[in-house]
């Protein structure tokens, strides 16, 4: 197998662009009957908070055509519990590890950020600003640029592993807030988290999801996705993890071309649990078909200037 | 690798919109526990969650599911014509407990809860003795008990309209059994609060109950976290920690709402 996958990001040299979407890939090993994780470029693991969370009530997960609406709210053990279950990760996993934090105030950020930078099993953090399912934080951060600025500022200040800001694409302007995010030192973007929506029940003739909004995801918010990173990979000088409804090898290859970095496997996996390898493959071919030596030269393509400038300004 | 294309054999409309879906799998039946579930894929991709689908029966290589088609996926599997291939993901799910021996067993099946119920008896008649109380609304929804065909087995049917076996719930049923019989053990699976009230019971007579819950869920394999509930022993998947759990673990008010 030849190793045109290779790529460097964040100044971590990886076996290839695939990573997983926080939240669709529990913490690492719930897909190791189904391939074996190592396959990945790198395993983004599910959110985490300081606080254990019971997250929402009620239903939390419609189907909608072509995607899904889920409330899950951002469950999970907290930090601490989180921390013991990093050394049963690392005998399986030894690609990098990146944790997806999560806060309802500033300082819930600071704090978190601030523990995982003395984590030595996690090599890069995602802030994310942008979950819809949570009452307090998550998203108002992600969707008002005064607020995005100040959390990547602080969350900057503590923390020297690489941090991806990852957006919201509840926004009027994406490449406003992510420009934001940029100046404020975040290493890379990461686009786009789901999409506010909800779903009624006839029957009941109330909202279907238990927390009422949920956030969309699958290949319904691929063109919005698509669109995002084209916008903003032409406006900053940083890798994008992109994702959005990717389910498949010519939708991995769109992301390339519109200005992704790498990208992320999410809601997709849920049907097809052997989608990474599938992926792989079919990049691989896709790559020797056309005689590309290497998957970063596809980044940015469909740009005016075939992503000749953004390539630069990121170091390609 | 717990993902097979499997061929459809038979598609038989019990009744109404029940319906008992027969496939030919090379490897799926030889782990499959009673009370575990599969994941089924639909083929029209606009569609992009498997629907989980309990396990009625296994006969030799071929794996029985009977199931209400209620929305857009279950109405899609209903139109599915042998010959047609199928993607089935499992068995899911930790199961009914099937390793008692000797112990007398009442196994509650209600509507579509009816479900693995077949399986279950299937797997705990050789070494127990089962009185199987099948409840629903009327006789449509019970027809599927004609084609349990299990010698040794004390059958009690019960329907709300009166239509078949007795008039009443399966409550109605199992009140009398259980002051005149020591029973060891109780399964059910059926609407929240027909197991509610099974449940109540048992601990009443300080009998094990294991019942088996239903929610929505995405992946199947805890990674998801759609299926989560609150129990005694905290946050537990019904996909992975489930679907089967003992009765006294669930806390009734957090789950009511999504199971009626």
């Amino acid at each position: 197998m030849n190793n045109n996958l290779n790529l460097n990001f964040l100044g971590i040299d990886l076996n290839n662009p695939l990573l997983t979407a926080s939240g669709c890939f529990g913490y690492g090993l719930e897909y190791k009957d189904y391939f074996n994780p190592n396959e990945l470029g790198a395993v983004v693991l599910k959110g985490i908070t300081l606080e254990p969370r019971n997250g929402n009530k009620g239903i939390r997960i419609a189907e909608t055509p072509s995607g899904m609406l889920n409330c899950v709210g951002l469950e999970n053990p907290g930090i601490n519990e989180f921390k013991k279950l990093l050394p049963s990760i690392k005998k399986e996993i030894s690609i990098p590890l990146v944790a997806n934090i999560n806060g309802s105030v500033l300082d819930d950020y600071v704090q978190l950020a601030k523990k995982i930078e003395l984590i030595k099993e996690i090599d890069i953090v995602e802030l994310n600003i942008s979950c819809p399912n949570v009452k307090d934080g998550g998203m108002a951060f992600g969707s008002n640029p005064k607020m995005a600025r100040h959390v990547t500022h602080e969350v900057r200040k503590v923390l020297s592993k690489p941090l991806i800001v990852k957006l919201s694409p509840n926004v009027t302007n994406i490449v406003e807030i992510s420009k934001i995010v940029e100046e404020e030192g975040a290493d890379a973007i990461a686009l786009i988290n789901t999409l506010l929506g909800i779903s009624i029940d006839i029957k009941s003739k109330k909202p279907l999801l238990g927390n009422v909004m949920g956030g969309l995801s699958g290949p319904a918010i691929k063109p919005i996705a698509l669109r995002m990173i084209y916008q903003v990979s032409q406006q900053v000088s940083i890798p994008i993890l992109g994702m959005g409804g990717i389910s498949s090898t010519n939708d991995a290859i769109e992301f390339f071309m519109a200005g992704a970095t790498c990208i992320s496997l999410g809601s997709s996996l849920f049907s097809n649990p052997t989608l990474p390898l599938e992926i792989k493959q079919g990049l691989e071919k896709y790559l020797n078909d056309n005689g590309i030596d290497c998957i970063s030269s596809l980044i940015g393509l469909a740009h005016p200037d075939n992503g000749v400038s953004y390539r630069e300004r990121i170091k390609l | 690798m717990f993902l097979e294309d499997v061929i459809v054999l038979e598609n038989i409309n019990i009744s109404n919109n029940y319906f008992l879906l027969k496939v030919l799998t090379k490897k799926l039946c030889t782990n499959a526990k009673a009370g575990q579930f599969f994941m089924i894929k639909s083929n029209d991709n606009s569609r992009i969650l498997r629907r989980p689908i309990s396990l009625h029966n296994i006969d030799g290589n071929i794996l029985e599911f009977y199931y209400e088609a209620l929305g857009s996926g279950t109405y899609e599997i209903s139109n599915l014509r042998p010959n047609d291939v199928i993607n089935i993901h499992g068995s899911l799910g930790n199961g009914f407990s099937t390793t008692p021996i000797n112990k007398n067993i009442v196994v509650i099946g209600g509507g579509i809860g009816i479900a693995p119920m077949k399986y279950l008896i299937k797997s705990l008649l050789p070494n127990n003795n089962i009185t199987f109380i099948a409840g629903a609304s009327d006789s449509h929804s019970i027809k599927i008990v004609e084609r349990f065909n299990f010698p040794n087995v004390h059958n009690i049917i019960t329907t709300l309209d009166g239509s078949t076996g007795i008039t009443g719930n399966v409550i109605d049923a199992l009140n009398p059994i259980l002051e005149k019989n020591n029973i060891d053990l109780i399964y059910t699976c059926g609407p929240f609060k027909m197991m509610e009230a099974v449940a109540r019971l048992s601990h009443k007579h300080n009998i094990l109950c294991e019942i088996s819950l239903e929610e929505r869920m995405a992946c199947g394999i805890k990674a998801c976290v759609g299926c989560s509930i609150i129990t005694k022993n905290g946050m537990k998947k019904v996909c992975y920690d489930g679907p089967v759990f003992n009765s006294l673990d669930i806390i009734e008010e957090n789950i009511g709402g999504t199971n009626e």
